[in-house]
């Protein structure tokens, strides 16, 4: 009976909410472009509230070598097997941005310790499929896809990277890429046969650092793009101007029969709002526009920058950041068309509103965050990429990274920083390195799609 | 042969054939060196050139002030003539550059977007 079965995940968005609350959490750690040679690590943290070593780094796992840039990861399974008892959410899947690697990672033998499974190289991807730049990882049934933003030299679009349930390379996962310009994530949802992808650059743009110059030669994405789920071809792009300015995280609402999805454009610092109208067309609106703050410093005004983008499991809340302004934001979208702030907090950010958080001193600002299934916790780190931190806040090199937990109201909304929780990733062994991504062993917010 | 010497690192000097990336070349005698890509994408390995002359020609990340700063993408460069370099982020001071505060002119970008007219002019 669905619902009850034995595979991965859960029967429904409203089931994944009762889920027992998560404690360990799995986040991304690096030294690419640090200064300091040691290799990229995944970290266990422990987030068990009666634990001893509540709040801590519990874990390291090294990767074999230096230079990956961790950065995005992924599940080998999820709620879209849950009828499929031969399917167990047991392998983390890390690919290294810089050095074209695939980390496959078993979570499952001991939780606490995970270790590496095994490696897709980054030369045989390369010479099989001519992609480069992995970012999004997300399992469709038994098989995994990975978007790419770049060919084997580092030249836009890339592709889709196709994987079986054994981790052996199938190739290419799309039959066209149409005209699409730039990659960067993507989500589907089944039921509308539909995926939506965004547009970051070419990783030869934007792995250096960011040139803003670069922007208004076109070498900056600002599209959404539209496919045929089945068909694996983009049917629609949705042309988003200067509203849109560098289109990055995109998410659909979690019930699987609603077509609503949001895109965060990082540097135009909107939120995009797009949805099935009854014609099958697909339409789009601006919902958010966070206004550039003046700085002292700055000739113009600085971009929110809102690098990151977050659904809640009840799809009641959509959370946002501002890299660069240095605030999480919490909306109420049950109207997806008038969204309602109702909870903001600031941590770091270059406007100085909360330079000390929890005794920390934050370089960097809120840039990914995980949310609990329940919706109650939200966990933040504040490094985007190693080249665009050096840009941005220099200090991170001797500082590094910071990991907070924020409360948040489910009932009546509002957002609140835990005052007994930090994790400064700027003590950590080997020297100040930065956090970015996080996943939960038994699902997240960003983990599971239903079929 | 060409000598390779790292000024930032007690002016050690190294041995290379100047037929392989420098990356590959100081690797293989013992240099500790960041690296990413391994194309010339992604700027991790650069490095400043601070005397001699290097064959970069495949690298894609610089743009022309950094190249006009001495920044040398390791992993594609060759070495053509003794090279003295400073290594590792301690050389990365003008590799990053906030670009809102400091924007780029338009002979600065990158080669395949930079203006033309201005390159001669400089």
């Amino acid at each position: 009976m669905k619902g009850f079965c034995c595979g991965p995940g859960y029967a429904s968005p409203s089931e994944a909410i009762k889920a027992p609350s998560e404690k360990l959490l799995y986040t991304i750690a690096i030294y690419t472009g640090t200064g300091i040679q040691k290799p990229d690590y995944l970290a266990t943290i422990d987030v068990d509230p009666k634990s001893e070593s509540y709040s801590k780094v519990i874990h390291r796992l090294e990767m074999p070598g230096i230079g990956d840039e961790l950065h995005h990861m992924g599940w080998n399974a999820c709620s879209s097997c849950h009828d499929d008892k031969s399917m167990s959410r047991r392998y983390l899947l890390v690919p290294g941005v810089r050095s074209n690697n695939v980390y496959v990672v078993d979570t499952a033998t001991n939780p606490k310790a995970p270790r590496i499974h095994k490696i897709i190289q980054g030369t045989e991807i390369k010479t099989k499929t001519n992609l480069s730049g992995p970012h999004t990882v997300h399992c469709l049934g038994s098989e995994i896809i990975i978007s790419f933003l770049g060919d084997a030299k580092g030249e836009a679009p890339g592709g889709y990277l196709h994987l079986n349930k054994d981790f052996e390379i199938l190739g290419r996962w799309e039959n066209s890429m149409g005209d699409i310009p730039f990659s960067y994530d993507f989500w589907y949802q089944p039921r509308h046969n539909v995926m939506v992808s965004s547009e970051w650059a070419a990783p030869n743009t934007f792995m250096p650092g960011f040139d803003l110059e670069e922007v208004g030669h076109l070498k900056y994405g600002r599209r959404l793009h539209i496919w045929d789920f089945e068909k694996k071809r983009p049917i629609q792009t949705m042309y988003l101007g200067e509203d849109g300015l560098i289109p990055l995280e995109v998410k659909f609402l979690h019930n699987p029969n609603s077509s609503h999805g949001f895109c965060g454009a990082a540097l135009s610092a909107n939120v995009i709002h797009f949805w099935k109208t009854k014609n099958d067309n697909w339409e789009w609106e601006k919902i958010i526009d966070i206004d550039n703050e003046p700085h002292p410093d700055w000739p113009i005004p600085i971009p929110g920058v809102m690098s990151a983008l977050l659904v809640s499991m009840d799809d009641k809340y959509l959370y946002i950041n501002n890299w660069l302004h240095g605030d999480m934001r919490q909306y109420n979208i049950t109207d997806p068309h008038n969204p309602v702030l109702t909870g903001q907090v600031w941590m770091g950010g270059l406007l100085g509103k909360a330079p000390i958080v929890n005794g920390v001193k934050v370089a960097g600002g809120p840039q990914m965050y995980q949310l609990s299934l329940d919706g109650k916790r939200m966990y933040v780190t504040t490094s985007l990429f190693s080249t665009w931190d050096n840009q941005f806040y220099p200090e991170i090199r001797s500082k590094g990274g910071v990991m907070l937990m924020i409360n948040c109201d489910v009932k009546n909304g509002g957002m609140k920083i835990n005052e007994d929780f930090v994790v400064n990733f700027g003590n950590e062994p080997n020297g100040p390195s930065r956090c970015h991504e996080s996943r939960y062993p038994g699902g997240d917010c960003t983990s599971d799609i239903w079929l | 042969m060409k000598k390779i010497t790292i000024a930032n690192r007690n002016n050690a000097t190294y041995e290379v054939k100047g037929n392989k990336p420098l990356l590959l070349e100081l690797r293989s005698l013992g240099v500790d060196l960041p690296y990413g890509c391994q194309y010339g994408g992604c700027i991790t390995c650069a490095a400043k050139l601070i005397k001699g002359k290097v064959d970069q020609k495949s690298q894609v990340a610089l743009n022309n002030r950094q190249i006009n700063d001495g920044y040398v993408i390791l992993c594609v460069a060759r070495a053509k003539t003794d090279c003295t370099f400073d290594i590792g982020v301690e050389s990365h001071d003008k590799l990053y550059r906030n670009p809102f505060i400091d924007p780029l002119a338009p002979h600065e970008l990158k080669a395949d977007i930079a203006s033309i007219r201005e390159i001669k002019n400089d």
